[in-house]
């Protein structure tokens, strides 16, 4: 088994009328458990860097969606800057944690509470011709040939930005990467941005339901007070 | 000015190679590089499970450079402590672990909320701060 440890001392001599001197150890377990944690991102550093006129947006560190809820994940960042009046704001979800100023560090337990993924289903049916196209998400499906169960396995077969696919017979089903409200299912027959070229074949679309998807409630994003180049170290630890 | 450093080192064998990461930062004042957070508040309490509580009772000045030292002490790895700010799901601070974050305290809500589970959580807690308003009575 792996073994984790994250030590934290915060000492004084001067802040009160006596030494301030407090050093613990905890040994990283999964959740509810002593077996230590096996899983991290390792470290990683990245400088971030803004045009003169462009605007700061939140950058994600940890998409929820990518983790399991609710275990004894941790994460650390460090605010790499050397410049006290540069900070990273942190936030959870839409709610800010604080202000990194320079050389500070965070650790803190991480929920990982996504959201709902949108998803929904094509069924390739009718006559469709080699030739014939579908497209999605920016990327065309071009059939190789008339069997519907081939042209479907080419849809799914294609990597797509914001999707993952699985495919059954002439079904595929298409599930978003990432929580989101973003609208693309607009109905229980509809989504936006499918182009089907086809004289007679058809892409009927199924199993969606408006306004299934919901945005992550707890991503991890920082925000750089300035323009000009600011880096910032971190890790995560998980399950 | 006072002094306070805060220190971390992170060490595994859960790579292929040992890792070790070490930080240490003078906890400063907001923006400034001379100026040390020269004013704490520090307790240690019970929770029943099921409670929920505001840690910090008072409203440290928001947009500072807070630092918010929360540690676990229960010895039960089954317990944990539910953290939220502002009614927003931060993470679980099981038996043994604990945390230490800036704190915005940017509004009246952005609290630092927690909720013992599983049994009496015994929470040990240090607020760093550049000023607090305190509660009316």
């Amino acid at each position: 088994m792996a073994t984790t440890t994250a030590t934290i001392t915060l000492s004084s001599t001067d802040l009160l009328s006596d030494e301030l001197a407090l050093s613990t150890t905890s040994t990283l377990t999964t959740a509810g458990t002593s077996t230590g944690v096996t899983q991290t991102s390792g470290l990683s550093r990245k400088t971030v860097t803004y045009g003169t006129s462009a605007a700061i947006v939140h950058s994600a560190l940890y998409r929820a969606g990518d983790y399991t809820a609710d275990k004894a994940s941790k994460v650390y960042i460090k605010n790499v800057s050397t410049t006290a009046a540069e900070f990273f704001t942190i936030k959870v979800g839409d709610e800010t944690l604080g202000r990194l100023y320079a050389g500070d560090w965070a650790f803190f337990p991480w929920a990982a509470a996504s959201g709902t993924k949108e998803t929904f289903a094509v069924t390739i049916a009718g006559s469709w011709a080699a030739g014939d196209t579908w497209e999605f998400d920016g990327i065309t499906t071009t059939a190789a040939n008339t069997t519907v169960a081939d042209i479907a396995a080419q849809v799914s077969a294609q990597v797509y930005p914001n999707w993952t696919t699985t495919v059954s017979g002439a079904v595929v089903t298409f599930v978003a990467r990432y929580a989101a409200s973003d609208g693309v299912i607009t109905g229980d027959t509809a989504i936006t941005g499918d182009t089907l070229t086809s004289s007679s074949g058809t892409a009927a679309i199924s199993g969606g339901t408006a306004g299934a998807g919901a945005s992550s409630q707890s991503d991890i994003s920082i925000l750089p007070s300035v323009h000009t180049g600011m880096t910032y170290e971190t890790m995560l630890i998980h399950e | 000015m006072a002094t306070t450093t805060a220190a971390v080192t992170l060490s595994s064998d859960l790579l292929s190679d040992n890792m070790s990461v070490n930080a240490s930062t003078t906890c400063m004042k907001a923006g400034t590089t001379a100026d040390g957070l020269d004013q704490m508040e520090y307790g240690y309490v019970d929770i029943a499970t099921g409670d929920q509580f505001d840690l910090i009772g008072a409203t440290p000045t928001a947009g500072k450079a807070s630092k918010l030292y929360l540690k676990n002490h229960s010895t039960d790895e089954t317990y944990y402590i539910r953290i939220m700010i502002d009614a927003q799901d931060i993470g679980r601070l099981y038996g043994g672990d604990w945390m230490f974050i800036p704190a915005d305290f940017h509004d009246g809500n952005a609290d630092v909320e927690i909720t013992a589970i599983g049994g009496t959580n015994k929470i040990c807690y240090a607020l760093f701060h550049e000023g607090i308003t305190l509660v009316a009575s």
